[in-house]
């Protein structure tokens, strides 16, 4: 029995440890359902797109290590390109958390009176025995509300690189689309982490500024 | 045939003088001995990938969490990366600094690499990246601090193509 994408979203979103940082798809429902859930928090990146949302959180975790992070992907965006997680099982970032709402359609194109159009994980293709073939130490294919909620409870109750696929009922809530685009989004998560970690990503560095002053004097 | 014992060193002085402290790449025959000396590093953080375009992800996602990295992969590479190269840095605007060797160029002497020279430098316009062809070993290291620099600056990928002297003894 597959779950309601918006209403297990909502669940995440209110058990989401406060000091975590989310790295999501940028267009489409789950990014516009996820913006609805959190109101838009900036310690969510919307930045990931198709084939590349986990890379980019294998990234941000290896770059993190004490943090939290959280991914959320869709079924079509990890089957465009599975070596992904292959770099996921190599490097298991054991402060990793990925969870693919895999609703077997590629929902976010519209659909037409011969129904939606199928992802592969809608015929035979198992994601989460993939992520474990890649060597990602723990993996489940969830089907049912309670097991969902005992998995997000232990996800955030340890810390093991986690490959959770959401076997999800395809449907719009209809949440109105996200405003910002990739610029905007990069910005205020960037501004965010900087804050969070007291470090410098972007512009004029500390020391610069420093030296500024000293020319002026 | 591989790069240069002197086209190593500057190869990796470049990177460290750049403040690159994270590299993902895949090793190509030219540039695997630096693939090797950058993974034993204590300064920097090396993820091997098998897949360029997901090498970049890695290295978009570091940067996002404050490291300063470089993907170090064959020319071949930025083709399969530059679906991702233009979703995620023409898109949002994400600086790696690119590291390649330049098969192809002239004075290739296989037959396979024609193809990956004949395609590198369009792509590397049309996904809007600045870069540098490297002939010369004494060249190398500084041109990796100014690729590093401007994707720093522009907020974009910029590329330094590793080919002649440094690879090349003739």
């Amino acid at each position: 029995m597959a779950l309601d994408r918006y209403e297990w979203l909502g669940r995440l979103a209110n058990r989401l440890p406060e000091d975590c940082l989310v790295m999501s798809t940028y267009i489409g429902a789950v990014s516009f359902e996820w913006a609805h859930h959190t109101e838009e928090h900036h310690r969510t990146a919307h930045l990931g797109q198709m084939g590349d949302v986990i890379g980019m959180a294998v990234g941000l975790a290896l770059a993190l290590p004490h943090r939290r992070i959280v991914c959320l992907d869709g079924d079509g965006s990890v089957l465009m390109e599975l070596g992904q997680l292959v770099a996921m099982g190599e490097q298991q970032p054991d402060n990793l958390v990925v969870f693919v709402v895999d609703n077997g359609v590629y929902e976010s194109i519209g659909w037409s009176s011969q129904g939606r159009r199928p992802t592969a994980t809608a015929g035979r293709v198992d994601l989460a025995a993939i992520a474990a073939g890649c060597g990602v130490p723990y993996t489940v294919d969830v089907t049912a509300e309670d097991e969902l909620d005992a998995e997000i409870e232990l996800a955030f109750s340890r810390n093991v690189c986690s490959f959770i696929n959401v076997r999800t009922r395809p449907g719009h809530s209809h949440v109105r689309p996200r405003r910002t685009d990739g610029i905007e989004d990069k910005y205020r998560f960037v501004r965010y982490v900087e804050r969070l970690e007291g470090i410098w990503i972007t512009g004029v560095p500390p020391q610069d500024i420093a030296l500024m002053k000293d020319r002026k004097g | 045939m591989a790069m240069t014992d002197a086209a190593l060193d500057a190869a990796h002085e470049g990177l460290r003088a750049a403040g690159i402290d994270f590299v993902s790449g895949l090793p190509d025959g030219w540039q695997r001995p630096l693939h090797e000396r950058v993974e034993l590093d204590p300064d920097i953080r090396y993820v091997p990938v098998c897949n360029e375009g997901v090498g970049f992800s890695i290295c978009a996602g570091a940067w996002l969490g404050g490291k300063k990295p470089a993907l170090i992969m064959e020319n071949s590479g930025l083709r399969v990366a530059s679906e991702y190269i233009a979703r995620i840095s023409l898109g949002t605007g994400v600086p790696v600094t690119l590291l390649c060797s330049y098969r192809g160029d002239v004075g290739e002497t296989e037959h396979w690499g024609i193809p990956h020279g004949i395609v590198a430098e369009p792509l590397l316009d049309a996904l809007r990246i600045k870069y540098l062809i490297v002939r010369h070993v004494e060249d190398l290291a500084k041109s990796i601090v100014r690729a590093k620099r401007i994707s720093e600056a522009q907020l974009h990928p910029a590329a330094v193509l590793v080919s002649g002297d440094c690879v090349w003894e003739d």
